[in-house]
């Protein structure tokens, strides 16, 4: 058992509350898990060329060095520490000089201990161990603006328990994944992509889906054609959402193993693993439509994108 | 002193713990009490009504979550709002009503009783079904009935994919569309006595059995003894 837990704005004057929604929903579903907690939050984009990278250290992490080799490879716009962490916008003119895999594997070359944990011109994953509250507190989540997000807390029965192995699982720039469930063709799945060239960071069997998607993506297909192709080629139990910088996914497995409940509402669309949770959010309204996805069912909800213009 | 007997005893589910909502239940069942338990603000909170061993009225106002009324022998309960999921789970006799959907496995694994939900069911309604009834107004998912035993399941709407697969006994009744049937389930004609019924069980709904388009699933029976010849029936059915 795990909880994930999404949410989506329609209306703009919502946003300031992605935060405090995102706690409400996936604190209550520390009872189906109470490993780690996770979010992955779409704030306002960075201007264009822009990116913003959260970085993680296990362990004493030299940061001035780590400053020095990433200006070694682009322009380090901002460099500001958080905790364990650091919070980073880097500029990059061209879209190929930065590759989130290839920062990710260049900085755990020159730093072990040292782990991107996402990278994009909206989103910023932050994950632990531990409960979601104590997240929230630690990096000031409650407040965080966005157009959408999505939160994971975890029972680990596969793999094990520290902050790499949290959700959400990441792949390319403004992509994260959370997962319910199991992938039963795990190591065939990872065997096949691994001889694509992609590299695993860790042994849980979630990170396979961020890897899938970003893989038939980078082949040009639509986010529903990906998901679609996902729900053929993955055995097992799952229920997931998949988040990028415009859009929300949720993908039930043919079985319906693993549970889902949507809250659609004019403004807003929430989802969370059990009902209860949707009780929780500030702006819960009785007369919306809540209902559970079929078995097999793919839905994608469209976001907005807040720019750096935008007010809110 | 003559008691005063009350006519309806509430609890606000939000200042008992689950436990404490459960214990008053069971001391109110065991004490007897005639009178109808009316319990507020449930808020989809899990195993609410667990294991309520005598006769007792309990009705919910509003939604429910997982297990509710499970492991019971003899309550009647009434649910208005929806349900998580394995509602009436290993209910032995009583009936459970739900005023709305029920999600996952609704009454699995009951042995008596009846647990009526006046909306959808989701996927694996009436899974391992070992006796009573399962009536559903509306539709079932994926996988519905599946290795159920005995008794028997009645939806008036459109049944999922793998119907009945691997059943062993009992009878389903499917007034919609079957998507599929799963291993060893066959269709049958409907005799008089099915009418019967169906008629009876739905007409203290308010609904007619005459309107649908009743089709009655059973186990077909191929799968009782290995016969070496039959392979590849018994390998398609996991």
């Amino acid at each position: 058992m795990c909880g994930i837990a999404g949410v989506i704005y329609h209306s703009l004057e919502y946003y300031r509350h992605l935060g405090s929604d995102l706690l409400s929903l996936i604190e209550p579903l520390e009872s189906r898990g109470p490993d780690s907690c996770g979010v992955g939050l779409y704030g306002k984009a960075e201007q264009p060329s822009l990116f913003k990278v959260l970085l993680l250290a296990e362990g004493n992490i030299p940061w001035q060095e780590v400053k020095q080799s990433l200006s070694q490879l682009t322009e380090v716009v901002k460099f500001e520490d958080i905790g364990t962490g650091c919070r980073a916008v880097l500029r990059s003119e061209d879209d190929n000089c930065l590759n989130f895999l290839e920062l990710r594997t260049e900085l755990a070359r020159s730093f072990p201990g040292l782990h991107l944990l996402s990278m994009g011109q909206q989103l910023e994953i932050y994950k632990e161990i531990g409960a979601a509250n104590h997240l929230f507190g630690k990096y000031n989540l409650k407040g965080f603006a966005g157009t959408h997000g999505i939160a994971h807390t975890r029972m680990a029965t596969e793999s094990v328990v520290d902050t790499c192995h949290s959700h959400p699982f990441t792949s390319a720039q403004d992509l994260c994944i959370v997962h319910n469930g199991q992938i039963s063709n795990y190591y065939k799945l990872r065997f096949a992509l691994e001889r694509q060239g992609v590299i695993f960071e860790t042994n849980n069997d979630s990170e396979a889906i961020a890897h899938y998607l970003r893989y038939q993506l980078v082949q040009g297909k639509s986010l529903e054609a990906a998901l679609n192709s996902l729900l053929n080629d993955f055995d097992g139990t799952y229920t997931f959402l998949v988040a990028t910088s415009d859009k929300v996914g949720l993908v039930r497995d043919k079985f319906a193993a693993k549970p889902a409940v949507i809250y659609e509402s004019a403004e807003i669309v929430a989802i969370a693993s059990e009902y209860r949770c949707l009780l929780n959010l500030s702006e819960f309204d009785s007369q919306a439509t809540i209902r559970e996805p079929d078995a097999g069912e793919v839905n994608i909800w469209r976001a907005k994108t807040a720019t750096c213009n935008s007010n809110y | 002193m003559q008691q005063q007997l009350l006519e309806k005893i509430v609890l606000d589910c939000t200042s008992l713990s689950t436990r404490e909502i459960n214990q008053r239940l069971k001391a109110l069942a065991s004490e007897g009490v005639s009178s109808h338990v009316e319990l507020l603000n449930p808020n989809g909170r899990h195993n609410l009504a667990v294991g309520i061993e005598y006769p007792i009225n309990i009705r919910f106002t509003g939604p429910v979550g997982y297990y509710c009324g499970g492991l019971s022998d003899g309550p009647n309960i009434t649910v208005s709002g929806s349900c998580g999921w394995s509602v009436g789970e290993n209910l032995m006799s009583g009936e459970i009503v739900v005023h709305g959907n029920a999600s996952a496995n609704a009454a699995a694994s009951a042995h008596g009783g009846k647990v009526c939900i006046l909306g959808n069911a989701g996927p694996r309604a009436g899974i391992s079904l070992k006796g009573g009834a399962l009536i559903v107004t509306g539709n079932i998912g994926y996988g519905s009935a599946f290795m159920m035993q005995q008794g028997c399941l009645i939806v008036c709407g459109d049944a999922g994919a793998n119907l009945a697969d691997s059943i062993y006994d009992g009878e389903i009744y499917v007034g919609g569309n079957v998507s599929s049937l799963g291993a060893d389930a066959k269709f049958e004609p409907l005799s008089s006595a099915d009418w019967q019924r169906l008629e009876q069980e739905l007409s203290p709904l308010s609904l007619a059995p005459q309107t649908y388009n009743f089709k009655k699933i059973v186990c077909a029976e191929q799968l009782y003894n290995f016969k070496a010849k039959d392979w590849s029936k018994w390998k398609d059915a996991y």
